[in-house]
């Protein structure tokens, strides 16, 4: 009787519940920086640096690698040792010195770069961060072939400079949070004020504020713990590498994350169609960016569908090959022993098993991965009578098309739902296909991007965006920002006379 | 609900619920029923639609877009109301979930003609439940990327361009049909419904829906689509021919021959999945609207599931496809009184409340 009871209770709305989640406000217990204390709070780091000048009164506090040591030597040791006892207060003045009368922010200053200066009774901050980092280069995931090749570094204040100096605007505001229990990482939320919706701002910010989690060490784990729908396979947010693109969507009125110690930059809102853009589109001409941006499209139904449409007609529908076609695939199909849905699992988990050895392995190493899939197991699979020469065509076609997609976490979510289809390709035929795809679709209605919808501009239907969505039209006709980002300033250009 | 529907979706969310299996043998019934150039019937039925439409549209004026089963449950008890309302909820989930077996049916003449059909049925229930749980909202939203992936397929009439041929309209119309036009234009006339949902469609839509105009232009829009299909078959095919053929419309696309591919028509058959999906997912999303006022305390995702499983239940029952088509055809008629008679009654019932001044101003 209880589990009868207990399933009804389940099966009916829950009133008690409030609608309204409720928050304890978190006080701070503010006690007065002391070198003491924050020496207890680093004990047994061996990396602190804790220098003493007893005639002076001064004490500075710092992580060792986390410092610029010239400009530590520069701007705080040099000063403090020709400056006179009367004179380290006069010194401290100096707008670089802030003084903390909150024990925590001491230590959070510290833990962040900074080095703490005790004098006296009072406690001062100076940022002299500056550890050893990798220059700027050339992203390996995201090659343009025009426009600029600079990319994020793992460094957050570099990366807030290749943007600055991009738009070099008062309005780009930047927003600093910290995230992780433990790690404490810096997160930087970006946009324009004037053209981003603040609403989206808040949001962003009101989210990743409540992550309550140990360490976040990416962009693309920070955005899987601040996403609508975290179950789903498909990305809410989309990530780059590249300033400029970056940039863009600040200007467009996106809200824009960075997170310290990773190479990569998210933007939000983001609809599923942005995956396929790139702003490669944007340095060509508008046609050829229009055809790129097109074939990108394409890709995407030969990668999630070409092979499922082998299995379906090779398995139920033969009838569907023309008379001259048929004869080839069934010679190229009569030496194989399997049904064609395992011979099509085979070659796909082999190419997947080729692809991820490849992005492991040096690049040398990856070529010769590439040569030994491609030719010596492709041919020698047909030759031993394991696989089709048309299957093999198909399956290469299909992965060739997913790296056509320029978002690596979007083509990764895309070739998991190839197996999907494939599967229901072989039990179903083209019935199973058309399951595959209402059950994408189905879910991809329910996916929203920071509380926008996913299919933007389709579902909502705006036709204005489409422009920039599915073509890539002139510049003069791309007059108006997104208007997924519900930018309080639509016009981008004046109208060309 | 926050978001209201948008007219353009409002538009296609009406006009995927009344294109579906029916469409298939649309040029056939009309061959059957009004003989020679029976496509035109399509413009003799279409006025009715819109009447119709009309009727709706009072009663969307007079209770001001409110929902009109809040505006019964203002006169009659839910006591009253109660089996009514059961028999609302069962004989539209029906609806849904026969038009879903007759698609599956029919799928089956093209392939897998020994697979157990509920296997199929069962994964389009899953289906249509997990669309009905994302909200009315998210169905208009699916169903206009559903449109877009199937609206394409009407580009593909043009390919029989080089086999129509007008000789084949004849000068004379409705000649050799069924001389009972009167049950040809029942017969017919369901092709044109899900329109009538739209009744439940007022507290999802504001003044910026323009629902009844978005109601108007899908109707429209069936009115065009239908008349042109049908032009085509009656062109393409001979009036003896298209009387015989059970499914014109799949004949017609397993005509096609490209390069690389031929036979197309269990692949197109297989995109109509998704205008079948939103029919079926519409009259069971209706039977939850009513399901809800009779178990307000129930969750949704609990009533949409034992609404499909009902649907599911009551789909074993039709075993071969004139089966399904023959109970098809007795809930259409039923549905065709009830899209007539269901807004005619509230439009009384609205005068009477209004007479007594129950209506807010």
């Amino acid at each position: 009787m209880s589990f009868i009871k207990q399933l009804w209770k389940a099966m009916l709305k829950d009133e008690s519940k409030s609608q309204e989640a409720i928050v304890t406000p978190y006080t701070e217990n503010n006690e007065r920086p002391s070198l003491q204390h924050t020496l207890e709070q680093f004990d047994d780091c061996a990396d602190l640096v804790h220098r003493a000048y007893p005639k002076l009164q001064v004490d500075i506090v710092y992580f060792s690698p986390m410092m610029d040591m010239d400009k530590l030597t520069r701007d705080v040791l040099t000063p403090l040792l020709k400056a006179g006892e009367d004179e380290v207060s006069d010194l401290l003045e100096q707008s670089q010195f802030s003084k903390n009368e909150d024990s925590k922010q001491i230590i959070k200053g510290i833990l962040s770069g900074q080095a703490a200066i005790f004098y006296r009774q009072s406690a001062y901050l100076v940022d002299v961060f500056g550890p050893e980092s990798r220059a700027v280069t050339q992203s390996e995931t995201e090659t343009v072939i025009t426009g600029p090749h600079d990319a994020f570094t793992e460094r957050a204040g570099t990366n807030l400079a290749l943007i600055r100096s991009r738009i070099r605007s008062s309005h780009l505001k930047v927003i600093r949070l910290s995230v992780g229990e433990v790690t404490k990482t810096d997160v930087f939320i970006l946009y324009i004020e004037g053209i981003a919706n603040m609403d989206y701002v808040h949001e962003a910010i009101s989210r990743i504020k409540a992550i309550e989690m140990d360490a976040v060490y990416d962009t693309s784990m920070l955005i899987q713990c601040i996403e609508d729908s975290p179950k789903s396979v498909f990305p809410q947010f989309i990530t780059s590498e590249r300033p400029d693109a970056i940039a863009s969507k600040l200007v467009s009125g996106r809200v824009v994350g960075l997170c310290d110690g990773s190479p990569s930059a998210f933007s939000a809102p983001t609809s599923v169609f942005e995956f396929f853009s790139s702003s490669d589109d944007y340095y060509q001409r508008w046609m050829v960016g229009t055809g790129i941006r097109l074939l990108r499209f394409v890709a995407f139904i030969i990668t999630v569908a070409f092979t499922a449409l082998y299995v379906s007609v090779t398995t139920y529908h033969y009838e569907m090959i023309p008379e001259n076609l048929l004869i080839p695939l069934t010679e190229s199909r009569s030496r194989v022993p399997f049904p064609p849905l395992y011979e099509a699992l085979l070659m796909e988990t082999t190419i997947e098993l080729l692809r991820e050895a490849g992005a492991r392995l040096p690049t040398k190493i990856g070529q010769t991965i590439g040569i030994v899939g491609g030719i010596v197991i492709g041919q020698a699979a047909v030759q031993a009578g394991l696989t089709s020469n048309i299957l093999i065509i198909a399956v290469a076609i299909s992965a060739i098309s997913s790296f056509v997609i320029p978002s690596y976490a979007m083509s990764g979510s895309i070739r998991i739902i190839r197996f999907g289809i494939i599967v229901l390709a072989g039990i179903w035929g083209n019935f199973g296909i058309a399951i595959g795809f209402t059950a994408i679709i189905i879910h991809l209605g329910g996916v929203l991007s920071l509380g926008t919808s996913y299919l933007t501009p389709i579902a909502p239907f705006k036709l204005r965006d489409w422009k920039d969505t599915f073509i890539r039209a002139p510049f003069f006709i791309l007059d108006e920002r997104p208007t997924q980002t519900k930018t309080p300033n639509r016009i981008r250009q004046k109208p060309r006379r | 609900m926050k978001e209201k529907l948008s007219a353009f979706h409002a538009t296609i969310l009406i006009y995927m619920t009344q294109v579906g299996v029916f469409s298939f043998s649309l040029p056939r019934m009309l061959a059957q029923h009004f003989g020679t150039n029976g496509w035109l019937a399509i413009f003799i039925l279409a006025p009715f639609v819109f009447l119709n439409t009309a009727i709706i549209a009072v009663v969307y004026r007079l209770s001001k877009g409110k929902s009109v089963l809040e505006t019964i449950e203002k006169s009659i008890s839910k006591i009253v109301l109660f089996p009514i309302y059961l028999c609302l909820c069962c004989f539209w989930v029906t609806i849904g979930c026969l038009a879903a077996k007759e698609y599956i049916f029919i799928f089956q003449i093209i392939a897998f003609p020994s697979t157990n059909p509920m296997i199929f049925m069962f994964i389009f229930c899953v289906l249509a439940y997990l669309l009905i749980n994302k909200g009315i909202y998210n169905i208009a939203k699916v169903s206009t990327v559903f449109y877009i992936i199937t609206v394409w397929i009407l580009f593909l009439f043009f390919f029989y361009y080089h086999d129509f041929k007008w000789t084949r309209l004849t000068p004379f119309i409705f000649q050799g049909g069924n001389p009972d036009k009167i049950k040809g234009f029942f017969d017919v006339y369901p092709a044109f419904l899900g329109y009538e949902l739209t009744i439940l469609l007022f507290p999802y839509a504001d003044k910026k829906t323009h629902l009844m105009r978005s109601a108007f232009i899908s109707s429209g829009l069936a009115t065009i689509v239908y008349a042109f299909i049908a032009l085509v078959s009656f062109g393409f095919f001979s009036l003896g021919y298209l009387k015989v053929l059970q499914y014109p419309i799949l004949v017609l696309f397993a005509y096609v021959h490209l390069p690389l591919i031929e036979r197309i028509e269990n692949l197109l058959y297989g995109f109509l999945l998704f205008t079948t999906m939103i029919t079926t997912v519409m009259n069971s999303w209706a039977a939850v609207e009513v399901g809800k006022r009779m178990f307000p305390k129930l969750k949704n995702a609990v009533l949409s599931f034992l609404i499909i499983l009902f649907g599911y239940v009551i789909s074993f029952i039709p075993e071969v496809l004139m089966e399904a088509r023959r109970w098809l055809d007795y809930a259409a008629h039923i549905e065709t009184g009830l899209a007539f008679g269901f807004p005619i009654a509230l439009i009384l019932l609205l005068l009477i409340q209004r007479s007594r001044g129950e209506l807010q101003p």
